[in-house]
């Protein structure tokens, strides 16, 4: 709680500052945004860039105002956006759909009352609907990964995966880290759910570190996971015997990066800042002449100990 | 004599190694009432369920109308018109009574309930009852006696040739009672064949045509009712001379170790003042309702109460049963299935979990628990197959000695028994009475609340009466008979007139 | 006397089902991967069942006494974050020592008394129905924590952590702590459920209420106590959990409160209360555990699958000891 004070004092100095070089445009504009509730750590770091970036916004452009929701299931969401439209009057909705399916018809009336909608991450599930697409690439953070795999481990080597909740998400990614692998002789052992949880990830670990006397390195897919894992690989005392890659670019991962962890070589990200960019763009539109429709995909960057100290952020919760 | 519509003939049951049943006959016949009699424990309730389809007979033959017949369950037997009573109410607290009696066939209009239709129906077996209760009312919401009316509507709106009827008169006020076997005898009188059992024997001697005695499983007697005194009936029963029910009563000391004053319970009891002597059974007498049971939980911290409780010249702490224990008072409940035992527990966890604290230092000595439950079943007669059974497997007189025995194992000076012999056999009772007597003579108090009057002047000193949530009278020495505490307890007496 | 003893201790399917299938599970397990009963195999599974142990436990005496308590996964996370709060913000003042430690340990100790407490009353004083009172605080603790890690992690100081570490991976002689100190709480427990008061009071509670009352039991006192003992440890719990990874979130203890449930169940207590019996929640415990130690060793069905076979197990599991009850 103290620490939330001091989040708020910070962002409140970050207002003032900026305060003076606001534009005086008499336009006034309303911005809605809903974005899932903090219920896991990538969420939680959304969710804090998310005000972040509202509060540094409010006070670049005194003419705009924003509406922030976090939803915890899809009905929730659709009910949230669908008072932004009625009482609030948006001129624009930055949305992160909680599912694909059931926010479709929602934003698309939104969109067809002729309100700007930007869509984050996940994509509706018609083509076509929103002015703006911002997102992380799903094959590409599986790819980068393979890759790195196969430049730094030598062929018949031995590695294990952890994977995520079994989603599309999750199948995109796994499905391009073996594609990167295919023809390099690295032998995957075996893959196993972990849950994107920390305990969940410690458990499997252990019963692979059980099960095969020999590993490589592990890809855990999530940087929730990898802590968990470190921690298996820590207690069986096999240190030094492999290393782990994470994603997602948590800040103690990175910052053990940036501090040349051997255990860590790199990581890639899958920024939850993508919420800034998503945010930023709409802004931008909305009170200038810039274009800025269109499709925005992230890259999923290699973080390594060199480049780690652009991707680390100590105030973020994530 | 007309031929019976339902007989069993040599039939023998057993329970794994325990013979129950040793070849019994046993007939019911058109506009004849049976009474089945015998101690509890006899084998009246098998019996009466090898009758009603509800268990086969080890060995030995079920006939209907002369051929003989295997019914597959109670709902078979039923089929055929024989119906079942049961002493433990069968019915749905939560459905109301209307949807009780019509329960599984149920009256439609169409694909819908036709509640009109059923309401009414029950509005008139109800009435054949004088039974005013509301079909509509909730189960939970009646009371008891109300409750054994609907579960007596509930077989007559099933157009029984046979009824059996286990002791449907023990939770049954005397007015209750009276109208029950007014409807007996109309029944009688329509041709129906009717098994009555009851521990009340002056009720066999008013109602039935024939009655058969059993004995530990035997058929000890057959034969017409007619001619055969109660006196008769117990001995039979009993196998020995029940020369007195009641032996002589003592003679309390002159020393108060209970005085209540004022006590009230919210809407139940009012202004309720006594007091208890050393050595003294003080009996509470009354109609169901009046009070009594309330205003004896209410001084022993069952319930909230105002007013003073004075045990030993100390105050006693409101509210708290625990406390009341330690002053050595205890209340044993009128209601042993609900409140007094674990029926899913064994003997012993039932008999020490009042005094549990004597057992415990700091670990509950389970040595010693068996050992107080060798001695409960020395002292008071218990009779269990096997000592790890469970207490709901023990027949209801033996409930209630082993409910005794786990009071007095708390070691009180005052007890207050609330119906000490509802629903168990003579030869019980007349322990249950010994015991009381006794338990005054070693100069400990006892408070009996009974609904059987003879119960009250057989062994009070003194009697309180209530009506109504108030003790409206006070009577002792002759004064202890039926008609002045009958006086008192219908409310048409001034005091002058009880004195 | 011989002959309640005989009585007593008569083998029947009722009493070992749970046991069977444990040994099943043990021989399927050794038979498929030679790893599973080497040392290392052995004490994984041991200590990662402590925490869902431990709480099962007190969990055995709530259902036992006729209650229930879906709040303990929220109560765990919600310990665990408010203990690193406090041993974070000591160390300023104390410095990386043992007492901070101490400290963290009475916090969790302390909360989990009053966790476990407000629940207790609730249910017992106020007289809301457990079920709701625990769905509302296990909704309640969960957003908790949430909101103090600011929808992130909460992590203990890095140095800490170190100090902290061998609470979970140290032991005595070979054997780790967390395996120690579930083997005393389940002792215990299985003595206070056969040998004190207490468990007898519980049992007559979940058996009928009213009868316990009128047997001069403090039913309200009693059932608060139930609540109370299971908040308390769940923050033992929360001791032996913290220095393993070191971090709560908000999906630290996700779905132990059905965990924990399902273990009293398998083991033979009875949902509605009235029976209950620690080493058969201990056992349960077990099995779950097994269950999932052994999916992750054999990866022979497609782990989607996983959730369908704990769940037939659980059933078997049940089913078996239900075999002959309709004798009783």
């Amino acid at each position: 709680m103290l620490r939330r004070s001091v989040l708020a004092g910070v962002a409140l100095a970050g207002t003032l500052a900026a305060a003076p070089l606001a534009a005086q445009d008499a336009q006034e504009y309303t911005i809605g945004v809903a974005i899932p509730s903090a219920t896991h750590g990538f969420m939680g770091g959304l969710n804090f860039h998310a005000q972040d970036t509202i509060k540094r916004l409010e006070g670049v452009y005194p003419q705009l105002t924003f509406v922030l929701a976090t939803a915890g299931n899809a009905g929730k969401m659709v009910n949230d956006i669908e008072d932004m439209v009625a009482t609030r009057d948006i001129d624009a909705l930055v949305v992160l759909p909680f599912e694909s399916e059931p926010l479709t018809s929602p934003v698309k009336a939104v969109a067809d009352a002729g309100i700007w909608v930007t869509v984050v991450d996940r994509g509706l599930s018609q083509p076509g609907i929103e002015d703006l697409y911002v997102a992380g690439d799903n094959p590409g953070f599986g790819r980068v990964a393979g890759e790195y795999f196969v430049d730094n481990l030598e062929s018949g080597s031995k590695i294990v995966i952890l994977r995520g909740i079994p989603t599309t998400l999750d199948n995109e990614r796994v499905e391009a880290f073996e594609a990167a692998l295919d023809g390099s002789g690295i032998e995957i052992l075996d893959k196993q759910h972990g849950n994107w949880n920390r305990d969940d990830a410690f458990n499997v670990m252990q019963d692979y570190l059980s099960k095969y006397p020999e590993i490589d390195a592990v890809w855990a897919s999530d940087d929730d996971m990898a802590v968990g894992v470190m921690e298996a690989i820590a207690q069986a005392g096999r240190t030094e015997e492999m290393w782990v890659v994470g994603g997602a670019g948590m800040k103690q991962i990175i910052k053990r990066i940036m501090d040349g962890d051997p255990q860590l070589p790199v990581n890639v990200t899958y920024p939850p800042a993508q919420i800034s960019t998503a945010i930023e763009m709409t802004a931008l539109g909305l009170v200038s002449q810039t274009p800025v429709s269109g499709r925005m995909i992230i890259g999923s960057q290699l973080v390594t100990p060199e480049n780690a100290e652009q991707f680390y952020f100590p105030d973020s919760p994530f | 004599m007309s031929d019976p519509i339902l007989a069993i003939r040599n039939v023998s049951r057993s329970f794994g190694p325990v013979q129950v049943l040793f070849d019994v006959d046993f007939d019911l016949r058109a506009g004849e009432v049976h009474a089945l009699i015998g101690e509890n424990g006899a084998g009246k309730s098998t019996t009466m369920k090898i009758l009603a389809g509800y268990q086969p007979p080890t060995s030995g033959d079920v006939l209907l109308d002369g051929k003989p017949v295997v019914f597959d369950d109670a709902q078979h037997a039923e089929a055929q018109g024989i119906v079942m009573i049961h002493q433990e109410f069968n019915l749905a607290q939560q459905l109301s009574v209307e949807e009780n009696i019509f329960l599984g066939r149920e009256l439609r209009r169409g694909p819908f309930l036709d509640h009109k239709a059923m309401q009414d129906e029950s509005r008139r077996l109800l009435d054949r009852l004088n039974c005013p209760v509301d079909p509509r009312a909730k189960i939970s919401d009646i009371s008891v006696p109300n409750r054994q009316m609907v579960e007596i509507a509930k077989a007559l709106g099933r157009d029984a040739r046979v009824l059996i009827m286990d002791e449907p008169t023990a939770v049954l006020t005397a007015r209750e009672t009276d109208i029950l076997l007014d409807l007996i005898d109309r029944l009688r009188a329509e041709g129906c064949a009717i098994l009555y059992t009851s521990h009340k024997l002056d009720e066999i001697a008013r109602i039935a045509d024939r009655v058969t005695v059993l004995r530990d499983g035997h058929r000890v007697f057959e034969g017409p009712a007619k001619g055969m005194t109660q006196d008769a009936m117990a001995e039979a029963m009993v196998g020995r001379e029940l020369s007195n029910l009641f032996k002589p009563k003592g003679k309390p000391q002159d020393q108060t170790v209970l005085e209540v004053r004022n006590l009230g319970v919210a809407g139940l009891v009012h202004d309720a003042s006594f007091h208890l002597n050393k050595g003294e059974v003080l009996g509470f007498a009354g109609l169901v309702g009046s009070g009594r049971t309330e205003l004896m939980e209410g001084v022993t911290g069952l319930r909230d109460a105002t007013g003073t409780v004075t045990v030993h010249g100390k105050p006693l702490k409101p509210g708290s049963i625990r406390a009341a224990r330690e002053a050595g008072l205890v209340y044993l409940t009128e209601d042993r299935k609900e409140k007094g035992l674990l029926l899913n527990k064994g003997l012993t966890e039932n008999l020490t979990l009042l005094a549990l604290h004597k057992f415990t230092h700091p670990w509950i000595d389970t040595a010693a628990e068996d050992r107080a439950l060798t001695d409960a079943i020395a002292e008071f007669d218990i009779r269990a197959g096997d000592r790890n059974m469970k207490a709901g497997n023990l027949s209801g007189g033996n409930q209630q000695k082993l409910l005794l025995g786990k009071t007095m194992l708390a070691d009180p000076d005052i007890v207050v028994i609330d119906e000490p012999t509802r629903g168990i056999d003579i030869g019980t009772k007349q322990q249950i009475y010994d015991f009381i007597v006794e338990l005054a003579a070693s100069g400990k108090s006892v408070v009996v609340i009974s609904s059987e009057l003879s119960e009250v002047i057989g062994l009070a000193n003194r009697v309180m009466v209530m009506a109504s949530g108030r003790i409206v009278g006070e009577v002792s020495g002759d004064d202890i008979n039926e008609r002045t505490i009958v006086k008192l307890a219908m409310g048409m007496t001034s005091k002058d007139d009880a004195a | 006397m011989s002959e309640t003893t005989a009585k007593t201790w008569m083998p029947s399917f009722h009493v070992l089902g749970p046991l069977l299938a444990l040994i099943v599970l043990i021989i399927l397990g050794a038979s498929i991967n030679s790893n599973f009963l080497s040392y290392g195999n052995v004490t994984n599974v041991l200590a990662r069942s402590a925490f869902i142990g431990i709480i099962a436990v007190g969990m055995t005496f709530v259902i036992t006494a006729g209650g229930i308590d879906l709040s303990v996964g929220s109560m765990a996370a919600f310990v665990a974050g408010v203990m690193i709060l406090v041993m974070n913000a000591l160390i300023p003042s104390i410095g990386v020592t043992v007492p901070v430690v101490l400290l963290g340990m009475l916090t969790a100790l302390v909360a989990g008394f009053i966790a476990g407490w407000v629940n207790g009353v609730l249910i017992a004083t106020v007289k809301i129905e457990a079920f709701i009172v625990t769905l509302g605080t296990m909704g309640i603790y969960r957003s908790l924590v949430t909101w103090l890690a600011d929808g992130g992690t909460l992590s203990l100081d890095f140095d800490l952590r170190g100090l902290y570490r061998p609470v979970y991976y140290d032991g005595l002689l070979g054997v780790s702590w967390p395996i120690i100190v579930f083997a005393l709480v389940a002792i215990l427990g299985e003595l206070a459920m056969r040998h004190l008061p207490f468990g007898r009071h519980c049992g007559a509670i979940g058996a009928n209420e009213q009868v316990a009352k009128y047997s001069a039991i403090n039913v309200q006192r009693t059932r608060i106590a139930t609540y109370v003992l299971l908040g308390m440890l769940v923050g033992l719990a929360t001791i032996m959990y913290v220095p393993r990874l070191g971090s709560a979130s908000a999906s630290t203890g996700v779905l132990w409160e059905l965990e924990a449930i399902a273990a009293v169940i398998i083991g033979g207590t009875a949902l509605k209360g009235g029976y209950g019996r620690v080493w058969g929640t201990v056992v349960g415990v077990l099995i779950l555990s097994l269950i999932d130690n052994i999916l992750n060793l054999a990866s022979i069905v497609s782990p989607y699958l996983n959730g369908t076979i704990q769940g037939v197990i659980v059933i078997l599991a049940v089913v078996l000891q239900r075999g002959k009850k309709t004798d009783g």
